[in-house]
């Protein structure tokens, strides 16, 4: 998640799977991919699902 | 080797400035297909463990390949299904359910791959679940399967959709219903708008038809009748002419980014309600918004939300934990991810209204505008001065702030007429000081401190005032109608002039007093009050400092503004009959 000057842009933690066909997901299950989905259910245990809500007359 | 998606600079600046063009909607709506698509395969991955005899997991792994053909065959088709809001919801409720050690609903993915492979025109047969005498096609409406057992055998040879032995429809038959077309037999589309103005198009759903996007605090208002839904198409009709004619910046990425709005059952006529789940990217919930430009705030305000979570999915801006603070728009403490959300979605908020008052040409239009533009324009700075104070955000979640100050600042600077900032600046304090008399605490041992001293007429203590905490709720103080009533003076004035003027205002005589500007009186009115009654009156605390900070303010205004919470709780010490003004001089 670091910036560098040379590409000018951020690292993030979504793998890019755009352009992986369906059937081809399961074969990559012991890479990054794992660990992004080990990461994203981690921070789902932390933060649950959080809702904006917002009570205009208030 | 998987690569992770990349955010260029600009799109992350131009993210926390509060723009947002379609080059930006457009990175986040890519990162959200690379997260469906991986949570998509953690959900496959439990369906593999799980019991291959029962017919939820039976259906996915069918629904599972059926997509793989589609995405072949249609790629749109599949990234159009990948994208969509209720797919999301449904796989973090998926991913819960597998935190929770309970079975996913895997039977979901059959209808949501039906849907696909019916807008692509793949022929398919599979096995789908009938619920509430339907099957759910997701995104584009339901199909009637009353009398039906729990699952049905649909089938499509490309031209027309059969479920079971008695319903058929033609193919393009099921698609979202515009309220225009006649309705086909067996076929309710899920309602939707096309709204246009001024050459620029918005094609919404207005979901009222599927369990995974009625997750917001108030009930989808499910079964709305053709009468309502006409109303809510003419409603984002109006909204949608708001915000191209005035917020065209914002209007552009709605179109882009909102592909759902969920109308919500409120739970008084009054309020209106509004929503965003980051589970659900692309869809914004709302009660029924009283008038057009209110709707088209709405759509800016959740918009704002939609943009973070899209965001906060790709780079973490703020850790969990930590005291929880004051949210300028808030009754209650927030965490410093809330307090980050609040902040982005006033930042919008401001610059809606900074254009909308020159908008407006009613003269209560224009007052609401205004003062909302002065009650808004300065949390920008007060909210990122405190997310930064929590020690919460990551090296990026501070950028970003600064990012969101620095713009709050320039649309802040803008000048506001002299009675619009006078009503903002009451109400603002209003709310400061109503929270700080709910959630600030101070310790007791240094609050009886304070009244010993006061009692043995000793000068304020050198070691000063007391730490104070944040504990929710620390004391009871009741929904204030004089607040409602300040906020009433500029959201409806109409309103507001006709309850002043039949007198039958449920109000104390002092809150009468400081509606009337009557500041004196209003002064004299709380201080009797106070120093009069055996129980404490945190609400006439609050007044009191409100009248003293009316024009021409009062020397102690500063004392109040700065210190209520530990003064009421000295003064409840002290007992009936201390003079509050004299114990505010005392506090200096």
């Amino acid at each position: 998640m670091t910036s560098t000057s040379q590409d000018k842009a951020i690292n993030t933690v979504i793998p890019d799977l755009r352009d992986i066909p369906l059937d081809r997901l399961a074969e990559l299950g012991a890479s990054p991919l794992a660990r992004s989905i080990a990461l994203y259910r981690e921070r789902l245990k932390e933060n649950g699902v959080p809702l904006s809500s917002f009570n205009a007359r208030i | 080797m998987i690569s992770t998606h990349r955010l260029p600079e600009t799109a992350f600046t131009m993210l926390a400035t509060g723009e947002g063009g379609q080059t930006v909607v457009s990175e986040l709506r890519e990162a959200q297909h690379s997260k469906h698509t991986m949570l998509l395969l953690a959900i496959a991955g439990a369906a593999r463990d799980a019991d291959p005899a029962d017919p939820g997991t039976v259906a996915f792994r069918a629904a599972y390949e059926l997509l793989t053909r589609v995405q072949v065959l249609d790629p749109g088709a599949s990234r159009w299904l990948l994208a969509l809001p209720h797919l999301g919801s449904w796989a973090h409720d998926a991913l819960i359910r597998l935190e929770q050690e309970s079975v996913p609903d895997f039977a979901y993915l059959a209808c949501a791959a039906a849907a696909a492979a019916v807008r692509a025109g793949v022929p398919f047969d599979l096995d789908v679940p009938v619920r509430d005498g339907c099957v759910l096609l997701p995104g584009l409406g339901r199909l009637d399967a009353a009398g039906q057992p729990a699952w049905i055998r649909l089938r499509c040879d490309g031209e027309q959709l059969t479920a079971g032995d008695r319903v058929a429809v033609a193919r393009l038959a099921l698609g979202p219903d515009y309220g225009s077309g006649q309705p086909a037999p067996h076929w309710r589309g899920t309602p939707a708008v096309r709204a246009a103005a001024d050459g620029l198009a918005w094609d919404v759903l207005l979901v009222t038809d599927d369990p995974y996007l009625d997750r917001y605090t108030l009930p989808m208002s499910a079964g709305l009748s053709a009468g309502e839904l006409r109303w809510w198409r003419q409603r984002v009709q109006s909204a949608w002419e708001v915000l191209v004619r005035h917020h065209r910046w914002a209007a552009g990425p709605i179109a882009d980014g909102v592909s759902a709005i969920v109308p919500l059952t409120p739970q008084s006529q009054t309020d209106l309600i509004s929503a965003t789940s980051p589970a659900a990217f692309g869809a914004v919930a709302t009660s029924w918004p009283p008038d057009p430009v209110t709707m088209a705030e709405t759509l800016v305000h959740e918009f704002q939300h939609v943009k973070l979570c899209g965001l906060l999915d790709m780079v973490p801006l703020a850790e969990s934990g930590g005291e929880k603070v004051y949210a300028p728009w808030r009754q209650d403490p927030r965490p410093a991810g809330g307090l980050l959300q609040g902040a982005y979605a006033h930042l919008g908020i401001v610059r809606f209204w900074a254009a909308q008052r020159h908008a407006e040409t009613d003269p209560d239009d224009v007052l609401r505008a205004q003062v909302q533009f002065a009650r808004w324009g300065p949390t920008i700075d007060s909210a990122v001065g405190t997310l930064l104070q929590t020690g919460c955000l990551t090296p990026e979640g501070a950028r970003f702030a600064g990012l969101m100050r620095a713009q709050g600042e320039v649309l802040a600077a803008r000048p506001v007429p002299h009675r619009a900032q006078e009503i903002a600046r009451e109400v603002t304090l209003d709310h400061w000081l109503t929270w700080q008399i709910r959630h600030v605490a101070a310790d007791p041992a240094d609050v009886m401190v304070l009244a010993d001293a006061y009692r043995r007429g000793e000068p304020f203590p050198v070691a000063g005032r007391p730490a104070t905490s944040i504990q929710e709720d620390f004391r009871k103080v009741s929904a204030s109608v004089r607040s409602r009533l300040l906020n009433m003076s500029y959201l409806e004035p109409a309103r507001y002039r006709e309850l002043c003027a039949d007198g039958a205002l449920p109000l104390s005589g002092p809150d009468r007093l400081l509606l009337s500007q009557a500041t004196e009186a209003a002064v004299q009115g709380y201080r009797d009050l106070i120093t009069g009654s055996a129980d404490p009156q945190p609400d006439a605390w609050v007044g009191l400092a409100l009248a003293l900070h009316q024009p021409p303010a009062s020397r102690l205004a500063d004392a109040f503004a700065a210190c209520l919470p530990v003064m009421f709780d000295v003064h409840s010490c002290l007992g009936a009959g201390c003079d509050p003004l004299d114990l505010a001089s005392w506090f200096g």
